[in-house]
């Protein structure tokens, strides 16, 4: 179990934004987002999403923009605290470390709702399409910088649908999404200076190498159901991604590809969550998170899951202030490469199989 | 809605019943009020639902609607437990998610029934809801009816028309209009012999009255 006595306070966030309604079948709005959680985020305030809505009828609408990725119950809002119990969500699903990779695209969505016939509740559909934003401090950029590849860029293009559908019982909402990628990347083998060269001595190759990469195929699935009844709030999630990425490594001073090879990885996750409002002021939850980092291995070793078992506590102190109390009781930390909150530059002496964490998180909206 | 008579001769009756479901039709304490540029007249409670939740921003007749909401208070406790099966907590929460994504707004929301009267009766396309009593100078009530997709508008119990013996025997039939007025819980408030013959009209107020 590793242990630690110091808190820390760098999981701060913070999004403003404004939106006006031009016609009645018009709106353009934006928000501005920032955040701060470790090496991750750093106060680099980006454009959270902005963009313009135009709904034909209620069937039929398009967005344009810069727009919050519809994928699962909580991708396009995991960062409103407000809306959530948790003051972490389930990592297995929503990793913090990897929000740029699914969180928003550069494009354009078709989306909206049509009533079943016959008493079978409301069916709301998103398709999209778009750029995936460039992120050059999030998770993945610092998983590669730990075993020694500094990325300058990593990104591509992105589609997806989702469809969620209302169901005649009364507070019962099951979907599915499918998205897809096609991400490119540039890289080079960090030289000694950073003093992590593991990548550069792994490929027999010298610092300075260049690498590049590019999706063959990087498919999510996700299916998802919530259930909400009175106080009580049941939701689970389980999501597949599949990755086959193709990597080649070669010197500056040649022309030919020195090494080359498929990263194939098939990740499956899933969590079951209960939440129950005990009173206006008060909710307590509870979820348990599993992780596998590659369904083909053995899940056993903490090397391929992490597993979270969870206890939550969330006071509203008045109706635009709230504060959380959680307890995680983790196992596992899953390979470098799968981004879920363990890095070897935090972490210099190695991870140990069991992590407790304790989580304190207070927010204000307006 | 028909009332269907066989007679031992062959003979159909029929009444027809107007059936005026008033404003209060399902939830008692809530009437659901909009601004005149809106054109129904009538309004089912899926589409409230759908309207209040931003999942659709125009009616069935392609009105544009605007929903407004009232801050607290037992009419608004009603609307949510009767039209939106949540708590205000949790549609707060809705809204929020709608606002911080960018896909939908925080919609009005005003501290008394005279407040949403006011608003919606000079905001185009505004629908929102006040108490049963309350004065509705400037707006129009909008009728609510269940969906013929909710299902929810069941037949408790059918009861057929007597047929008067002197009409029978005179071979004498026909159709009559009623206008019946039901209340949510399904007792008959009032019936009104709108056209047919009197002695079979008086046969189908008895009818319907039971």
């Amino acid at each position: 179990m590793n242990t630690s006595n110091v808190g820390s306070g760098e999981f701060t966030d913070f999004g403003a934004n404004a939106s006006v309604q031009v016609t009645d079948k018009f709106r353009i709005g934006a928000q501005f987002y920032d955040r701060n959680i470790g090496e991750i985020g750093k106060w680099r305030p980006a454009v959270d999403w902005a963009y313009g809505d135009y709904r034909f009828k209620n069937w039929l609408g398009i967005r344009g923009g810069k727009i919050k990725t519809a994928l699962g119950l909580y991708n396009d809002t995991q960062d409103l605290g407000l809306l959530q119990t948790w003051a972490i969500l389930p990592q297995a699903i929503y990793p913090l470390d990897l929000r740029s990779s699914t969180i928003s695209h550069l494009g354009g969505d078709i989306y909206g709702a049509l009533k079943l016939p016959k008493k079978l509740g409301t069916l709301s559909y998103t398709s999209y399409a778009g750029g995936r934003p460039q992120d050059p401090h999030g998770g993945f950029v610092l998983a590669l910088a730990s075993v020694g590849l500094t990325m300058h860029s990593y990104g591509g293009w992105v589609q997806g649908e989702d469809l969620r559908w209302n169901t005649p019982v009364k507070g019962l909402l099951v979907g599915a999404s499918f998205m897809n990628q096609h991400i490119t990347g540039d890289g080079v083998l960090t030289g000694s200076s950073s003093g992590i060269t593991y990548l550069s001595g792994l490929l027999k190759l010298p610092v300075g190498s260049l690498e590049r990469e590019h999706s063959k195929k990087d498919d999510y699935y996700q299916y998802y159901v919530e259930y909400a009844w009175r106080g009580l709030r049941l939701d689970g999630e389980y999501r597949r991604e599949f990755r086959d990425e193709w990597v080649g490594y070669w010197e500056p001073s040649s022309t030919t590809m020195a090494v080359t090879f498929d990263a194939i990885s098939d990740s499956r996750a899933w969590y079951g969550a209960a939440a129950y409002r005990v009173s206006k002021r008060l909710e307590l939850g509870t979820y348990y998170s599993r992780f596998i980092a590659d369904w083909r291995k053995d899940p056993s070793p903490p090397t391929n899951h992490v597993y979270d078992r969870v206890a939550s506590a969330r006071i509203d102190l008045t109706n635009h202030w709230y504060a959380k109390i959680e307890g995680h009781f983790m196992n596992g930390y899953g390979a470098f490469d799968s981004i879920r909150g363990f890095y070897g530059q935090q972490n210099p002496n190695g991870l140990k199989p069991g992590t407790n964490a304790l989580v304190v998180r207070t927010g204000f909206n307006f | 809605m028909k009332t269907v008579m066989k007679n031992p001769n062959g003979l159909l009756v029929i009444a027809s019943l107007t059936i005026l479901l008033s404003a209060n039709a399902l939830a008692g304490d809530v009437r659901i009020i909009a601004n005149p540029s809106v054109n129904a007249e009538a309004i089912s409670a899926s589409e409230i639902k759908s309207v209040f939740l931003q999942e659709r921003n125009s009616l069935h007749d392609g009105t544009h609607v605007e929903p407004v909401l009232s801050k607290g208070g037992p009419t608004h406790e009603a609307f949510l437990r009767d039209y939106l099966g949540r708590n205000d907590d949790a549609l707060q929460n809705y809204y929020r998610s709608l606002v911080f994504t960018g896909k939908g707004s925080m919609p009005k929301a005003l501290h008394s029934d005279a407040e949403v009267v006011a608003y919606v009766a000079k905001t185009r396309g505004a629908i929102g809801y006040v108490s049963a009593t309350a004065v509705v100078d400037g707006v129009k009530t909008l009728a609510v009816y269940q969906s013929e997709n909710d299902g929810a508008r069941k037949l408790i119990s059918r009861v057929e028309p007597v047929y008067p013996g002197i009409l029978q025997s005179n071979h004498i039939g026909g159709t009559v209009r009623l206008k019946v007025t039901i209340a949510s819980n399904g007792r008959v408030e009032g019936v009104e012999l709108l056209g047919g013959n009197p002695i079979l009209g008086e046969a189908a107020i008895a009818a319907v009255q039971k």
